[in-house]
């Protein structure tokens, strides 16, 4: 462990060196930054994480269960739990898409549910981005640095393994081919987090 | 009663277009006011497309030419059994909610805030009444003139040139309409008499969406062919798409609609 946190500023380095970089627009600039990187951020212990494992699930159907009434019948709506100009007020609304059903009614194949734990120890839901939110492919590649610098450390801790991740997101897509080809497109063309699609696309396919 | 319609619509590129992508929203809307018969599409050169409708229900045509290209001719003609009345029932509560905001060339500015409010509808006893006066007051205060607005010229825009087309009338008359609390349409159609597409607007009065043509001042006649409708012109726009290649090009529209005895 030891010799990991001894390998942040290498870890730096080889981020710095595979152009691991996301890109913001801000006041209209876009701007590309490097990650600080932080060799052991957060730990979360195996039944914690279970527990908001559980949760995050459930937050993900309610999700999709609540895009699929808002493009077809609107019964959160018409039951008053929402003000209809909430949504139709929305930069997010899409009318195109009322009355499309996506195969397996999955609108939101991967959400971003950006997390903190406060300190109170409890967890919080800063936000939920469902429109195709990016940056699985950060910690992926700081953990694959992070083992080649210290292999170790992830022999003697137990440690959830995320290489996976790519597989789990293969099978969450049942017609990812003609999909991805066109995201790849669309990366290219809006120059953003261009590292982080590519590497997925490329993991996927 | 039956109308007869051609719409023949032909783009020429300065330069070859290496491949498009299209859609065309111009095939009439099955409604309870009108019932499309006989409709028969050409296009040039041959292309695949595929037909569909889109989440406003206007039929709508997709396709792509992938081969070079330096013209593209549409036609679509026809013919429709019009009821004689000017309405279309809506059951569905929640298709109307989306026209009671404002939406893309329909967003009232400080201009059409300001001329809303000396709108005088106190008289006004039903939702219909207090449509039609809007349109009338409307009517006297904007002037026919082509040529000065463009397609993608805005409500306030419009409003403050004082001038334009019947797409300009529509958007100022779809503001005004929601300013006043009332779900409002964007229409695109035919009309007997024109050379071109024409555009109007339905106000949704009492359980009915009601065809007002803000540029004639009149409620709609069984001279007006539906073919698409949505919260502003962009969304139901007869041709969008794509070209790569092409320099500059010139869209010519010819249109007929004639009524069958």
């Amino acid at each position: 462990m030891r010799e990991l946190i001894r390998h942040t500023d290498h870890v730096n380095e080889l981020l710095a060196r595979y152009g691991v970089k996301f890109g913001i627009y801000k006041n209209n600039v876009f701007k590309e930054q490097l990650f600080p990187f932080d060799a052991i951020p957060r730990v979360i212990e195996h039944e914690e994480f279970e527990r908001l494992e559980r949760g995050l699930k459930q937050r993900v159907k309610a999700l999709n269960l609540f895009l699929k009434d808002i493009y077809s019948k609107k019964q959160i709506v018409k039951d008053g739990v929402i003000p209809e100009e909430f949504i139709f007020i929305s930069s997010g609304y899409l009318a195109e898409c009322e009355g499309v059903m996506p195969p397996g009614e999955i609108y939101s194949h991967i959400s971003g549910i950006d997390l903190v734990k406060g300190k109170n120890e409890e967890w919080y839901i800063l936000e939920d981005n469902l429109r195709v939110p990016s940056g699985a492919s950060y910690p992926m590649i700081a953990r694959e640095l992070c083992r080649r610098c210290s292999p170790e450390t992830f022999k003697n801790t137990r440690l959830e393994d995320n290489r996976n991740y790519a597989q789990l997101l293969r099978k969450g897509l049942p017609y990812r081919k003609e999909q991805l080809e066109r995201v790849k497109e669309l990366s290219e063309m809006e120059e953003m987090n261009y590292y982080e699609i590519v590497m997925n696309v490329e993991n996927i396919l | 009663m039956y109308l007869q319609y051609d719409y023949q619509m032909t783009i020429c590129y300065s330069l070859p277009v290496e491949k498009c992508f299209y859609t065309i929203k111009c095939i009439p809307k099955t409604t309870m006011r009108q019932k499309p018969t006989e409709t028969e599409i050409q296009m040039s050169p041959l292309s695949n497309w595929s037909y569909g409708e889109d989440g406003w229900k206007n039929k709508t045509i997709y396709g792509s030419i992938q081969k070079e290209h330096d013209m593209f001719d549409f036609r679509i003609h026809g013919k429709v059994e019009i009821q004689p009345i000017k309405y279309e029932e809506e059951a569905d509560w929640d298709q109307i909610g989306m026209y009671r905001y404002p939406f893309g060339k329909c967003c009232p500015g400080e201009g059409l805030r300001q001329y809303f409010a000396v709108i005088d509808l106190k008289d006004c006893v039903s939702v219909l009444e207090k449509s039609m006066r809007i349109m009338h007051v409307l009517h006297q205060h904007f002037s026919y003139v082509s040529h000065q607005t463009e397609v993608s010229t805005s409500a306030e825009e419009a409003w403050h040139m004082g001038m334009g087309v019947c797409q300009d009338y529509a958007h100022i008359f779809i503001v005004l309409l929601r300013l006043a609390g009332i779900p409002a349409r964007y229409v695109c159609g035919l009309l007997v008499g024109e050379g071109a597409s024409h555009a109007w607007v339905e106000a949704f009065c009492e359980g009915r969406w009601i065809g007002l043509d803000p540029t004639n001042d009149c409620c709609i006649s069984d001279s007006h062919i539906k073919l698409g409708d949505g919260r502003d012109a962009s969304e139901c726009a007869i041709n969008r798409g794509i070209i790569i290649g092409g320099g500059s090009q010139q869209q010519n529209v010819r249109v007929v609609v004639k009524q069958i005895i």
